[in-house]
Parts: C-alpha cells; sequence; structure tokens
C-alpha cells in the first residue's frame, strides 16, 4: 500500500514527469507533513483530539520515510499539539518528499532519467512506468466525490491533503470540481489531522501573500 | 472503556461507556464490526461517552460504511457536549443520525 505522501507526489505528477506540484515548496513541505502524520495516526501509532497529539505506539512501521518522521517526532516529548508537530516535520518536507520518490522508484511505479541541458546543466525526470497506481487513486477520488457512499479514513486522508494543495485541479476540470465542491469540503473535514494541514497551509499562504506584496 | 450490548426485537444496543481513543477503538472496532451483518437495526448509546479521538471517529466512521453496505440502520444516541462538538467540527453529523436520547432512537424505528 502506498503511502499518503507518495499518493500526493503521484496525483500531483505532470505528464513531462518533471514536476510533482505547483505549489511553493514552504506550502507542499507542510502537506508531505500532514501526509506523514496522518499515515501515522491510520497505522496507529499516533493519535489526535482538537488540541493533543500523543504516541500510542512507538513500533516501526517499517516504511522508512515514516519512521524517518517518527523518530523526529519521538526525539521532541515536548511537541503536544497537531499544529506543532505539523510544524516540525515540515521543516523535513525536502527529505520526505526524497524518500517518497526513492520508494516509488523501488516500487516500480517510477523511472528515472537523468539528462543534461546544454551540456552542463543535469536535470532529472521521473516518468510513470504504466501510470496504474496513479490511475487507481483518481478512480477512488472520483468514485466517492461523485456518489453519496461513505468514504473509508484512507480516501478522506488523499481527498483532504489534494484539496489543501490544490491537486484536486490536475484531477478534475473546473467544471466537474464546481460540480462537486460541497462534497469535497464535506469529506476534507472528516479527518482533525487533514483540517490542521489545510488550516497551517492557509496560514502558511496568507504569510507567502503578505510577503510578495510587501517585498515584491 | 465498557461495552454493554442489550438486545431487542431485530434491534441491537451498545452502550459505550469511557473514553474512545487509540487504546480503546481496535476493541470497539472488533465489537462494531461483528454488529454490522448481525441486526436490521444497532443503536449506538453513547451517553456516557466522555471522549471521542481522531481514532475513535474512524471506527465510528467504518461502522458507519459498514452498516451502508449491509443496509443496517445505525442510529448514535445521547451525545454528550464534549462528544457533539467533535462531531459538529468534524463534519460527523452530515454522516449519522442523532436522536438525543436512546428512547428517542428506538421510537424513530417503532
Amino acid at each position: 500500500m502506498l503511502t499518503f505522501a507518495e499518493e500526493l507526489l503521484l496525483l500531483g505528477h505532470d505528464e513531462n514527469g518533471s514536476n510533482f506540484h505547483d505549489l511553493p515548496d514552504m506550502l507542499f513541505d507542510a502537506a508531505l507533513a500532514g501526509a506523514v502524520l496522518m499515515d501515522l495516526a491510520i497505522r496507529n501509532r499516533i493519535d489526535t483530539d482538537l488540541e493533543r497529539l500523543v504516541i500510542l505506539d512507538a513500533t516501526p512501521t517499517g516504511e522508512e520515510l515514516l519512521d524517518h518522521a517518527f523518530a523526529i517526532l519521538a526525539r521532541h516529548p515536548e511537541i503536544a499539539a497537531t499544529a506543532d508537530a505539523l510544524d516540525l516535520l515540515r521543516k523535513e518536507g525536502s527529505v520526505i518528499e526524497d524518500k517518497a520518490i526513492a520508494r516509488l522508484l523501488e516500487r516500480g511505479i517510477l523511472r528515472r532519467e537523468a539528462s543534461r541541458i546544454l551540456w552542463v546543466f543535469e536535470t532529472r525526470r521521473y516518468p510513470l512506468i504504466d501510470g496504474k497506481e496513479l490511475q487507481d487513486v483518481k478512480r477512488r477520488i472520483a468514485g466517492l466525490l461523485f456518489s453519496d457512499t461513505i468514504p473509508d479514513p484512507r480516501d478522506i486522508v488523499i481527498i483532504g491533503l489534494a484539496q489543501a494543495c490544490g491537486l484536486l485541479e490536475r484531477v478534475f476540470t473546473p467544471h466537474e470540481l464546481e460540480h462537486c465542491r460541497a462534497r469535497i469540503e464535506q469529506i476534507a473535514r472528516f479527518d482533525l489531522i487533514g483540517q490542521a494541514t489545510g488550516a497551517m497551509l492557509q496560514e502558511l499562504s496568507a504569510a507567502l501573500t503578505t510577503m510578495f506584496v510587501h517585498y515584491g | 472503556m465498557e461495552i454493554r450490548e442489550l438486545q431487542g426485537d431485530g434491534t441491537t444496543i451498545l452502550q459505550l461507556c469511557g473514553r474512545l481513543d487509540g487504546t480503546t477503538s481496535p476493541g470497539v472496532d472488533d465489537r462494531l464490526s461483528a454488529m454490522s451483518a448481525k441486526t436490521a437495526v444497532l443503536v449506538l448509546d453513547l451517553a456516557e461517552l466522555s471522549y471521542v479521538s481522531s481514532a475513535g471517529l474512524r471506527v465510528l466512521l467504518k461502522a458507519a460504511k459498514q452498516a451502508q453496505a449491509a443496509k443496517q440502520r445505525l442510529l448514535l444516541a445521547g451525545l454528550q457536549p464534549v462528544v457533539k462538538q467533535i462531531f459538529d467540527i468534524s463534519g460527523f453529523t452530515s454522516i449519522f443520525t442523532l436522536f438525543p436520547s436512546r428512547d428517542d432512537a428506538l421510537n424513530s424505528v417503532r
């Protein structure tokens, strides 16, 4: 089963295979932090409520990217709130992203192509090998957004994260999104970590906008 | 967490007493999963449930999904204000049919 960080990268994957999202890195890092916390919650390693985050079980999950983040969390017992855990882990965003890409390569979902522009600048592309896993994620999301089916916890997480990152725009047309806007908002509310992640993304986004306005 | 079970005519009442969190939710999950195909109406009496965490919400969501698949009526009754607040914030009130008390829930299916 893919981790949420891997699913998020797949959803944002462009046809060119070189870009995984359109967000400023600061925002995507927060989304990846949320993805990791949600995976740890679904695997019963942590639990949260409106105010607190607690570690239930310190046993490693066996997924390197989750265990990397989990170890950081465990080293900071002073972290008691979901927002603080997100803030701590978003600083690991690029490491989480690298580990998620490595896992997608290892699973045979992506392949790596290195090339040089003007014989000098090295670039890397990560084309999909057959795109089946991406289609599976898209099908799961579409199946829920265009029905009244009660979602399962995994689907809530990926819809909440994709909504927070603006990645649903890569999956659906503007008309389709307009049609299921209320349903997206309903589902995204179901997960408390998802809500905290969405709130953090909004805060960071507002801070970035203010910075651009003031400093150009 | 204590779970009390009462059986009626095609109706089962499960009383959840205590805290529904990451520690207690696996046991509640097992109990609710076993109920999904067993009874036409399942009333969860939450009058003595004092706390619900994210893990607890996931268990209730899974129960709602199982009930939908099994065409079972799942009714929640007697939510304490602190639990109702979590339901309001997480939007769970849009998934479940809530009743002020167990008797109100039972009256709705008679």
